[in-house]
């Protein structure tokens, strides 16, 4: 783990079937510095490997805007995978 | 971003009051106002559906929905908009998005309901599961589209 002075803590928000995947709809989670969207996405994915099959149809989000995969996070972001959408 | 003041653009958990969205957005220099209203079908693909369950990104898709209304005012020589969007579980003819534009004339109100409907189903963070005899299935989507890389865009902040 990073220490305490150095990681970034950020909030992470699954939503859809990613949710149903995950357990649960959002946590907290420390992450080294620099740690972009994608490397958040890939620390899922070793506890969830079901996830993977999904990452090329899901778009992220931080701070409520829609964002690349190499967004880097920082302390207070809030980060959400959020599969296609089907409103209407 | 700021969208008219007089816009109504909500997420609700209850029925749609469609009659007082009508008669709030329709005004005296009015000549047309366009209603989407998009409601439960009772199938999806050779299914029968029992009921559906809406979710969303609540902050997200509500600032989503503000920013189509904004987008209206800018293309559209309209007057007033209500978007809203039902979360939770709806029934079979359960209304579940209502649209409503008004304008003095009648083109600017068709073009303008059309783009904020089918925006809506592409880029706001809201999702639907759709309930059968024989299971449940989150229904298939759209994805928004994203930048591709943050070298052209400001990071996050």
């Amino acid at each position: 783990m990073p220490s305490a002075s150095q990681s970034v803590r950020v909030k992470v928000l699954f939503f859809g079937r990613l949710k149903d995947i995950a357990g649960q709809a959002h946590e907290a989670v420390d992450l080294a510095p620099a740690a972009d969207i994608e490397s958040l996405f890939a620390r899922y994915v070793s506890s969830y490997p079901e996830l993977q099959q999904y990452r090329s149809s899901l778009v992220a989000s931080c701070n409520q805007e829609f964002a690349p995969w190499d967004t880097v996070l920082r302390t207070g972001d809030e980060v959400a995978f959020l599969p296609p959408v089907s409103g209407g | 971003m700021a969208t008219s003041s007089t816009d109504i653009t909500s997420l609700v958990h209850e029925p749609i009051d469609r009659d007082t969205l009508g008669a709030y957005v329709r005004g005296n220099g009015d000549g047309a106002i366009v209603i989407f209203d998009g409601f439960v079908r009772d199938h999806s693909k050779n299914r029968r559906t029992l009921y559906l369950e809406y979710e969303a990104y609540e902050p997200m898709a509500l600032a989503k929905i503000q920013e189509i209304a904004a987008h209206l005012h800018n293309q559209f020589s309209i007057h007033r908009i209500a978007v809203v969007h039902r979360l939770g579980r709806l029934e079979i003819g359960e209304t579940s998005v209502y649209i409503v534009v008004s304008a003095a004339h009648r083109a600017a109100a068709f073009d303008a309901c059309r783009y904020a409907i089918d925006t809506l189903k592409r880029t706001v963070p809201i999702w639907k599961k759709e309930y059968f005899e024989d299971g449940s299935s989150w229904a298939d989507g759209e994805l928004p589209p994203v930048p591709s890389a943050t070298s052209a865009v400001k990071p996050a902040s």
